[in-house]
């Protein structure tokens, strides 16, 4: 049996209710024992190759667009060196856990997905951009928490844009169902940011296959009804934290979940 | 004298993505601590009682219309006035003060006036004073990586293993 810490109401209000963010809301929704683990808890797990994976590659964009947005554009060959020092370094803060004769083939994986995008990319390189992973954060009515991001790029005339990797190509209803949450704090970000709404939003899938491909999905503006969503989502998450009601949601994503043992011994807490 | 504060509320959900939530609170004095449960018993009882009563009448609930130009706006409006009311700082600056008092920090500490503004009508075609929330983060974070320190890996080939970080999700 674990034990699962007993922690004040008034922590969990200052820690986990002061702000929400899209990732933290989609954990809670899709898993509240996941959430408890991972924000209550804080519990550490070592990354796993694939969240590592897209780190890097969405590090080596980061910098793509940098590039672009001082004037001193980048070519696929000036970032490579680059991205191998990155590749190495990044894991003396946060190790891997990877398995024998993993790493180069990820490495080599997560290049490749670079590269595809540089060669491939709807972004042409002379534009410059309005924003390169900027945090963001704003108030939301009704004492919600405030709402905070990282937006990873916004391209001129406020297209909001989201680097994703992905194992397989996601189809367009689904990503962007799935990706609703996200989207509709930056819209909101963005806005608070800027005084005006986001024109669009893309999501650039890197896609995993043998030959490394990329999906675009176009999403429209914000419409209220999805803010009204969103704002319910957040209330969800205030009531279900406040009342402590981190239970678990058993689902085929159970297989890849890193508490995936813990969640095994637990046996009903917190109360 | 024994001093009970008892709170009921209550939060039901609506059509539309809505709640609404009615709670009372209760203080009252006792004077024998074996009154207590009985005193609780009741108030939690004429509470209950109370709050059913009155969150019964739902008020305004939003139709299917609602949020696209025939309906009540309220929720929206209320995020979109925020954006816009902290949106500026009505002294010519369009950024947070937070970044006003950095910006002109650095450009202070590193006397980088004429750079400062460079840099941001290269990246915004719009003067330093100009720059809204999001183009001004972008501005101090290139400020801080070529003039303050702080070295992204792009602009630190020459040995160092520090990093610019897009910071926690």
């Amino acid at each position: 049996m674990i034990a699962l810490a007993e922690k004040p109401k008034e922590a969990l209000a200052e820690d986990i209710l002061s702000k929400v963010s899209a990732s933290r809301l989609n954990c809670f929704h899709s898993c509240r024992l996941k959430f408890y683990f991972r924000y209550v808890l804080k519990l550490a797990k070592p990354a796993t190759g694939a969240l590592h994976v897209g780190k890097a590659v969405h590090w080596a964009l980061q910098q793509w667009s940098k590039a672009r947005w001082y004037g001193q554009p980048l070519d696929s060959e000036s970032i490579k060196p680059d991205f191998d020092i990155h590749w190495q370094s990044s894991q003396e803060k946060d190790p891997v856990a990877w398995e024998i004769d993993e790493e180069q083939k990820q490495k080599d994986k997560a290049w490749g997905l670079v590269d595809m995008y540089l060669r491939d990319t709807p972004i042409p390189v002379e534009e410059k951009p309005e924003a390169v992973e900027v945090s963001v954060e704003t108030g939301l009515p009704n004492g919600l928490p405030r709402l905070v991001g990282v937006i990873d790029l916004v391209r001129p005339e406020g297209v909001v844009v989201d680097f994703k990797t992905s194992a397989s190509t996601p189809l367009i209803a689904q990503a962007i169902h799935r990706n609703e949450t996200q989207l509709t704090a930056y819209g909101i970000l963005h806005r608070e940011a800027t005084g005006r709404d986001a024109s669009g939003f893309e999501l650039h899938h890197l896609i995993k296959t043998k030959i490394p491909k990329l999906v675009v999905t176009h999403v429209g503006a914000l419409t209220d009804q999805r803010e009204q969503k969103f704002l319910r989502q957040v209330e969800s998450y205030v009531d279900g934290v406040e009342r402590e009601d981190f239970v678990p949601a058993p689902s085929l994503a159970c297989g890849s979940c890193e508490f995936f043992h813990e969640c095994s011994m637990w046996s009903g807490g917190p109360q | 004298m024994i001093k009970i504060i008892t709170n009921y509320s209550k939060r039901l959900g609506l059509p539309g993505y809505s709640s609404h939530q009615f709670s009372i609170s209760c203080e009252t004095e006792l004077t024998n601590v074996s009154d207590v449960a009985a005193e609780s018993a009741r108030l939690y009882e004429t509470l209950q009682q109370s709050v059913d009563e009155q969150i019964q009448t739902t008020g305004f609930v939003p139709g299917s219309d609602y949020g696209n130009g025939n309906g009540h706006v309220e929720p929206i409006n209320r995020l979109k006035t925020h954006a816009i009311k902290t949106n500026g700082n009505g002294e010519g600056w369009h950024c947070s003060d937070k970044q006003r008092g950095l910006i002109v920090k650095l450009i202070a500490d590193h006397d980088l006036e004429d750079v400062a503004e460079e840099m941001s009508q290269e990246m915004f075609n719009s003067s330093v004073k100009d720059l809204n929330k999001l183009q001004a983060s972008g501005l101090i974070e290139r400020i801080l990586e070529e003039h303050a320190g702080k070295r992204s890996n792009q602009r630190a080939r020459n040995g160092s293993n520090r990093y610019s970080n897009g910071g926690t999700r």
